[in-house]
């Protein structure tokens, strides 16, 4: 039955999949338990998961753990979307009319290699310590790698859809909208989905630096005190907001590329 | 008829310093089958992507019915080997992309085109199929049928077969030249392949190694007449031409080997 698990390069069901995936995530979460509780380590470094999912619930009840996650989420929604809408139109004119390209390319190519941290002082400096600062460090993390893969995907449209488009009637708008835009799609939407994972790494960071809410600032005062739990239940619900967040994406991908 | 559907006028086509087509004068007769035939990269694919409009002569001119050709519209529709079909259309979807930009056409009048030549190309069944699922001599019926719907006169068809096994590249040969007469269509059918090329046409432009230079302009139907069942491949005549372009081919490049 599962003998494909075990096949170089083998078949086996989505169900065997997920089974072998949720048991092998328990075998560690109890394995970990297990040297957390024999006690050679000490409890600061490395607590038990269940104390870890203890403060998780105490977080929850009294310190309005999901408010926090909730301004975190929001931040990177909002950062996300915006560097999506100026980044897949730009992106798709880079690699439609060789001006926009020609001109754009050296100075994004030049901006997407300055680390984010470098500019988070500048980032204070000119927005405060307040929400704008958050969404300009995370927009600038993703708009300059984004658009450059969004120009990348549209380059790599076949030319033949393009051709065959002109020669059946089509206006240049409508082989961008009906052929361009279709073709890129799935590739578009990986993209996407990829980009929006780094956009929760920059967020910790600028809510480490400059913020009095979110999951990073939760994160960075339970290390001020040494709550070891705590800072490894902030970091959990991080990983479950990604994990829920990707499979949902993946989920709309396959919903939506069902011709692949 | 118009002698000069299609007109090549001293037509010649460089890129950048590379010559790709010497000075070639050619007219086509409406609603025949003409095949450029020729070595790989010799420059008959640029030709006729010339006539689609895709790509410009570096200089001299191309006609149309009369009509100098500048830019790609809907008389000339392209067939290619590979990326074909549009794969997150269905094939019916596929069928009627060229119908959307026409609106000459009811809703009712394109849905019954759509229809007529799911029926011509034999796939009334896989009318909700996406191209993916279907083999690959489906997509390239589809794609046919697509330009078709369209209302292209002109089908220009680079190596559409070349991908295919032999048995349905012989089926899809068959039905393609039916299709052809049924329709009346003018067909510029781009082949390294001596076989389909004689199979196919009726006649067949012969180019040399690039830069293209017409060698030969061979009068298929002349020979083979105008109908191509299954059967004529196997008949004297059919290998008697065959033999004879061969041969045409190597003491032309004979040459340059």
């Amino acid at each position: 039955m599962a003998s494909g698990l075990f096949t170089f390069r083998g078949k086996s069901s989505a169900r065997a999949d997920i089974m072998l995936g949720l048991g092998v995530a328990a075998a560690l979460i109890l394995a970990w338990e297990a040297v957390a509780r024999a006690g050679f380590i000490q409890p600061q470094f490395l607590p038990a998961p269940s104390r870890v999912l203890g403060a998780l619930w105490s977080m929850t009840t009294t310190q309005g753990l999901l408010w926090h996650a909730f301004v975190s989420t929001m931040r990177v929604w909002v950062a996300f979307l915006l560097a999506a809408a100026m980044a897949i139109p730009i992106g798709i004119m880079m690699s439609s009319y060789r001006v926009v390209g020609a001109s754009l390319e050296p100075t994004i190519d030049f901006i997407r290699y300055l680390p984010v941290p470098a500019l988070i002082p500048l980032s204070i400096i000119w927005f405060g310590v307040g929400e704008e600062t958050k969404i300009f460090l995370l927009w600038l993390g993703t708009f300059f790698q984004l658009v450059l893969l969004v120009a990348d995907d549209m380059r790599r449209v076949p030319h033949e859809y393009v051709e065959i488009a002109f020669t059946l009637g089509a206006k240049p708008r409508q082989v961008l909208t009906d052929v361009a835009l279709r073709a890129m799609g799935p590739t578009l939407v990986d993209n996407l989905r990829i980009t929006l994972g780094w956009c929760w790494t920059y967020l910790v960071l600028a809510e480490i630096v400059a913020a009095d809410s979110g999951l990073g600032f939760v994160i960075w005062s339970a290390r001020r005190y040494v709550k070891t739990p705590e800072v490894m239940a902030g970091v959990v619900v991080i990983g479950l907001i990604g994990l829920v967040t990707d499979q949902l994406l993946r989920a709309w991908h396959r919903r939506m590329f069902k011709y692949l | 008829m118009d002698p000069a559907y299609i007109g090549f006028e001293n037509v010649t086509k460089s890129f950048g310093t590379v010559p790709v087509v010497s000075s070639t004068n050619l007219s086509i007769t409406r609603y025949s089958f003409v095949v450029f035939l020729g070595p790989s990269g010799c420059g008959k694919t640029t030709l006729m992507r010339m006539v689609g409009g895709l790509d410009s002569p570096s200089s001299g001119t191309i006609r149309l019915d009369g009509e100098i050709v500048s830019a790609p519209d809907r008389r000339r529709g392209m067939v290619f080997q590979s990326y074909s079909s549009f794969p997150w259309l269905t094939v019916e979807g596929n069928i009627n992309f060229g119908m959307r930009y026409r609106n000459d056409l009811s809703v009712e009048e394109r849905a019954a085109r759509v229809t007529h030549y799911l029926r011509l190309i034999g796939m009334d069944d896989f009318r909700t199929s996406y191209p993916n699922r279907i083999s690959g001599g489906m997509r390239q019926r589809v794609a046919i049928a697509r330009t078709l719907a369209a209302g292209s006169d002109v089908l220009l068809m680079d190596e559409p077969f070349g991908a295919l096994d032999a048995l349905t590249r012989e089926r899809l040969q068959v039905e393609l030249r039916q299709i052809q007469r049924e329709e009346r269509k003018t067909i510029i059918f781009v082949t390294h392949d001596v076989e389909e090329a004689v199979f196919l046409a009726d006649r067949i432009i012969l180019f040399s190694a690039r830069p293209a230079r017409i060698l030969r302009d061979i009068d298929v139907a002349a020979v083979l007449g105008p109908e191509r069942p299954l059967e004529a491949r196997e008949g004297e005549a059919f290998f008697r031409l065959r033999n004879e372009v061969l041969h045409m081919i190597r003491n032309e490049t004979g040459g340059q080997r």
